[in-house]
């Protein structure tokens, strides 16, 4: 016992004994994690729907229903503005986009021809996908009113022509505002749920979560394989060899090193998690206990198959890029950085034979579908078994040159 | 009384070599010998002692420390022994406190009684004022004396050192060869690997030389001598570092000569009677265009003994 | 200028010789460049590879509404997109979701036709709604889903809306009698759900070019210049090593003390880094474009713009080791940069996406510049359009490696 913690320390001292070390262990993931996460937009104003800027340059009652349709969005925030005060503001990187009905929408819809809005965006911004989407689905159900009456004037037309063009108009005018009232009035007809099993705090695809979750496991990965360069560097150090002629058993001091790593990268996982928590309000997540035992079994599976590395690699610098390459590769197959759906469905099965798609898969289960402990145990009981199987691996291909 | 160390017949092969590391070896050393193994590189002799410490299995054979085998109690073996190996193996990032702390756990040692050793063993090799620097920043001397402090932190009752003393400089040797001498005085028994003669001469109580793998000779430095008889060692310096064959293979042929080899810059030969071959020497040297810069005549030694047995020199 | 040739060349050869090293400069990004194609759909002409996605549904309607969008969920058109399963129990149905064996659920309730059309008397149903139950898990597979769910929702209620108007109106204007409402009201509602030009009516302008990717462009086209741009600064961290190594195993002091200057050495050894570079995208890219029938406007432009990026990252390269103290520390501090500058400089994802300030850091990498010159590249660009990316490089590199030359002169005469 004393062994194994002797063990445990020396590393951590050979560890940060290089001043860099500190990068990877927390400078590196907290900066990322703040660059990305605050291209999120959390909490804020308090009010989580986007801004869009409006510019009703028609005037017309179609106009002001689009407007009207917007203003009743979930996912913008409509605000009016002048054409040039729209512009600057989306210059000014206000708001995301600025919608433009031009003169003369109106009048188009009403003549039974095609109207046409502007949109005007910042480049790149990745909230003009959803401002745009919302911008469709109003478009669409403002369309579907202006069909309705324009329809309906037809169909009158074709039994008994109107008398004169204003009677015309008003039947259309009345269509319109029947339509839109009648629209109000329909009933939902579709209700969009998301399966998670809390009720509520969660969000239902939290994109930061993904994104964090992503990260941690991406950031704790590494360096775990990275244990593989501690032992090469022990390796070429000659102090291997000489580990092995003490009276310590082998296996005793695999386990000194990765209980040891094991428990600094929960360290990290433990800053990580609660830095993401307060700073973004990243939801983690109604059951802590299943978090931190997923993270436990994840980390002890990447430590073990760190230290089964180790009797692969014969120099730090291969060990080193080794773990880079592969961590990187395992965390992109394993869903951190995309959710796996979209591989290909034999892809999909192909990646259960890595820790890291379990890892996510639990993570996700846990941030987003509200899932608890026990719901969890299947994924971190596979995560014991890597564990198991690499540590197993590593103590018999065990060199100490 | 039972012999401290006990190596019977051992054998190890690695897996692909055409021959044996080790062949066929079988000495005792006694509690509070010095026995020093003495051979070129690649005899054999850290071969030999990897299997004594237990990092390596025997093929065939078995050896003992202290009564346990290193086939079936490797622990056992492992606890006895204090092992000084031969390139430095301290953990450099870390300070010479450090590294004795850790290496003083690993051998069981804790609390107080650490904490004394510890302190003992710095000053047993003058680091204290160092301890708290950087083992990186230590000179080689100074590292190998810390490594050797490392091996004897727990007082082994016997301690394995290999070729402790290559490429150091003459006071670390010094000061080295001097630690083994007052450990062997408070009763430590040294296992020691060289391919130094003087060393071997100086420190040992026996000796047994080593070549591909098998023991040549054991014995007494005087038992070692007598087998050369009452030959002497001519050493001639050769002007230039080419020492051509033809001139060895011409002096071996020479009545007078039984046995002659070539260094850089040297002829070593080994004559009944240095005064009547000398003359012989010195003109086939002359035939062969060779210049000889100094002649040096010595009594038999165990670079001698080597050459008798092999027909090599030592420092090959 | 030969014994920088010299320098240069025999350092190329020994990190070629080094296998493990090869693997990394090499296997890695190819192998990254793979995974990411599968990803986003590279190997399916740029879509992304989402196909069959797995989705439950339980119709319990009798009426034609459900039937029609049960059907439109197995329509021909929608093939190879859904893969659509169908139950009796919608219990089982939110059960299959909560396990991610399905990306969505959809659980048409019975009644819903009624609630809708009218029956022979004119009355319509208490209303009831068709309930989608997303997969968080799966955001884009059940994304797609209900964008089809509410296109149909909206079908639906376009039809219902514009019934109820056209035929309200008709009475109301004596162009219909009351009692022919349920007959003519579901023709109406029909015509009207089926002609699609009223869901166009209003057409969006916009001059976002960003968000839709044209057409013909290929992702891996900017995927595998993306990794190898990212394993590149894995090798220009190599090169400091080396550079540090020789200089802690004295090769370099030898080298020194030979009859050539500081900066030849320096300057050799640096080479031998940029050839490396060069060496390494050269054979990434021609590998990536045969194997993934990539299409570069000019190979001409493709040359250059090698030379460039390799150029760009030797510099930091130079950086790296005048700053860092050994061979060691390069190895951590060259890893950290090599993942960071992926990351900010869009090897992961494109920078336009992420915040201000990550694309104000990223036009300090090596990788931005590569990238917006590959980019350019594979849209059919020539050498005149990558004049800009690859000045900047050229500027990097060789100021990097002035500043660097500085750094080693003064740590050369500290040193004394």
């Amino acid at each position: 016992m004393k062994a194994l913690l002797a063990i445990a320390r020396k590393d951590l001292l050979l560890r940060f004994s290089s001043r860099s070390e500190w990068l990877f262990f927390l400078i590196l993931p907290l900066a990322f994690t703040a660059i990305l996460g605050g291209g999120f937009n959390f909490g804020g104003d308090g009010d989580p729907r986007l801004p869009l800027f409006v510019v009703d340059e028609d005037g017309s009652g179609l106009s002001a229903a689009l407007l009207a349709d917007l203003g009743r969005s979930s996912t913008v925030q409509a605000h009016e503005r002048s054409r040039a005060e729209a512009e600057a503001g989306v210059e000014d990187d206000e708001a995301a986009a600025a919608l433009i009905v031009p003169a003369g929408f109106g009048a188009s819809l009403a003549a039974g021809e095609q109207a046409r809005i502007v949109l005007i965006s910042a480049p790149g911004d990745i909230d003009v996908l959803a401002i745009g989407q919302a911008v469709r689905e109003s478009a669409a159900r403002v369309g579907v009113a202006v069909a309705a009456a324009r329809v309906s004037r037809e169909e009158a037309e074709a039994r008994r022509p109107f008398s004169s063009p204003s009677e015309r108009q008003v039947y259309f005018e009345e269509g319109l505002r029947l339509a839109q009232e009648t629209a109000d009035n329909t009933p939902q007809r579709l209700k969009v749920t998301s399966a998670t099993q809390a009720d509520r705090g969660l969000a239902d695809y939290s994109q930061p979560a993904q994104a964090s979750a992503g990260g941690i496991v991406t950031w704790v990965f590494i360096p775990l394989l990275g244990i593989s360069a501690l032992f090469a560097y022990e390796r070429s150090g000659g102090t291997l060899r000489r580990l092995v002629t003490t009276p310590v058993a082998r296996s005793t001091f695999l386990l000194g090193t990765i209980g040891g790593q094991s428990l600094t990268a929960l360290a990290q996982i433990a800053l990580l998690v609660v830095f993401a928590a307060a700073v973004f309000q990243v939801p983690w997540g109604r059951s802590p206990v299943a978090l931190v035992v997923i993270m436990v079994t994840f980390v002890l599976s990447s430590a073990a198959l760190g230290t089964a590395l180790g009797a692969l690699v014969r120099t730090e610098a291969q060990a080193s890029g080794l773990s880079i390459m592969l961590g990187m590769v395992l965390s992109l197959l394993g869903g951190c950085w995309y959710p796996i759906e979209l591989f290909p469905s034999a892809v999909q099965a192909a990646v259960h034979l890595l820790p890291t798609t379990w890892a996510m898969q639990a993570m996700t289960d846990i941030t987003m579908r509200g899932q608890d402990l026990a719901q969890v145990l299947p994924e971190a009981g596979v995560l014991l078994g890597f564990a198991v199987a690499f540590f197993v691996l590593g103590v018999a291909r065990f060199r100490y040159e | 009384m039972p012999a401290m160390i006990e190596v019977s017949d051992l054998v190890k092969r690695y897996p692909g070599a055409p021959s044996p590391a080790v062949d066929g070896v079988s000495f005792r050393v006694e509690q509070g010998e010095v026995f020093s193994l003495l051979g070129p590189n690649g005899a054999g002799k850290t071969t030999t002692l990897a299997v004594l410490s237990c990092l390596l299995a025997p093929t065939t054979g078995d050896a003992r420390v202290g009564g346990h085998s290193v086939r079936t109690d490797p622990m056992g073996v492992k606890r006895l022994l204090g092992v000084v190996p031969q390139e430095v193996a301290l953990y450099l990032p870390l300070t010479a406190a450090e590294n004795l702390n850790f290496w003083g756990k690993m051998y069981g040692l804790g609390g107080a009684d650490l904490k004394q050793r510890v302190a003992e063993a710095l000053d047993q090799v003058g680091l204290r004022d160092r301890a708290g620097e950087r083992v990186e920043t230590y000179s080689g001397g100074m590292r190998r004396r810390l490594n050797i402090a490392v091996g004897l932190l727990h007082h082994p009752s016997t301690v394995f050192m290999d070729e402790p003393t290559v490429g150091i400089d003459p006071q670390s040797r010094r000061s080295i060869l001097d630690t083994v001498k007052t450990l062997n005085q408070q009763g430590m028994t040294v296992l020691y690997t060289t391919h130094y003669m003087e060393e071997a001469q100086e420190l040992s109580h026996r000796i047994g030389v080593i070549d591909h793998g098998k023991l040549i000779a054991l014995g007494t430095l005087d038992e070692l001598t007598r087998l050369v008889g009452q030959e002497d060692v001519i050493e001639l310096k050769i002007a230039g570092e080419h020492v051509p064959s033809e001139l060895i293979e011409a002096l071996r042929r020479l009545p007078d000569v039984s046995q002659a080899s070539a260094e850089d810059g040297a002829v070593r030969l080994l004559v009944p009677d240095a005064n009547r071959a000398l003359a012989d020497v010195v003109a086939a040297a002359g035939a062969h265009g060779v210049r000889i810069a100094g002649v040096a005549v010595q009594e038999p030694n165990l670079e001698a003994v080597f050459l008798h047995l092999t027909g090599r020199a030592l420092r090959d | 200028m030969r014994k920088l040739w010299a320098i240069g060349r025999k350092d190329l050869i020994v990190l070629f010789r080094d296998r493990a090293a090869l693997i990394l400069m090499l296997a890695a990004p190819l192998a990254l460049t793979v995974g990411l194609g599968l990803v986003t759909g590279g190997f399916s002409g740029g879509q992304t590879g989402l196909r069959d996605i797995p989705l439950v549904v339980v119709n319990l309607d009798q009426g034609p509404l459900g039937a029609g969008l049960t059907d439109l969920l197995q329509d021909d058109d929608l093939q190879s997109l859904l893969e659509p399963a169908f139950l009796d129990d919608p219990a089982e149905a939110r059960r299959q979701v909560e396990e991610d064996a399905a990306a969505a659920a959809i659980l048409i309730p019975q009644g819903f036709s009624a609630g809708v059309l009218p029956d022979a008397g004119g009355a319509v149903g208490p209303p009831a709604a068709i309930e989608l139950i997303q997969n968080p898990g799966r955001p884009t597979g059940s994304a797609i889903v209900a964008s089809i769910v509410s296109g149909y929702v909206l079908r639906l209620q376009a039809g219902e809306v514009g019934a109820q108007v056209v035929v309200s109106q008709l009475v109301a204007s004596g162009r219909m009698l009351r009692q022919q409402i349920p007959v003519e009201a579901p023709a109406i509602g029909r015509r009207l759900a089926g002609n699609a030009s009223n869901f166009s009516l209003i057409q969006i302008e916009s001059d976002v070019a960003a968000a839709e990717a044209p057409a013909s462009f290929n992702p891996l086209a900017y995927i595998a210049p993306a990794m190898a741009l990212l394993f590149l600064m894995y090798t220009v961290g190599m090169g400091a090593r080396s550079l540090l190594l020789e200089h802690e195993q004295g090769t370099l002091a030898r080298l020194r003390a030979s009859p050539t200057s500081e900066s030849q050495v320096l300057g050799g050894k640096l080479f031998g880094t940029f050839l490396t570079g060069v060496a390494q995208l050269a054979i990434l890219i021609t590998a990536t474009t045969l194997f993934f029938r990539l299409e570069w406007g000019s190979p001409l432009g493709l040359a250059a713009l090698i030379l460039a990026a390799s150029a760009g990252a030797t510099g930091w390269g130079a950086v790296l080791a005048a700053v860092t103290r050994s061979p060691s520390q390069v190895g951590s501090i060259g890893a950290a940069l090599m993942l960071s500058f992926g990351i900010l400089g869009g090897s992961f994802f494109s920078v336009e996406l992420g915040p201000p300030l990550l694309q104000a850091l990223a036009r300090l990498t090596p990788n931005y510049w590569g990238l917006q010159g590959f980019t350019a590249l594979a849209s059919g660009g020539t050498l005149a359009d990558l004049a800009g990316p690859i000045a900047v490089l050229w500027f990097m590199g060789l100021a990097l490696f002035l500043a660097a030359v500085l750094v080693f002169r003064r740590r050369g005469a500290a040193r004394g």
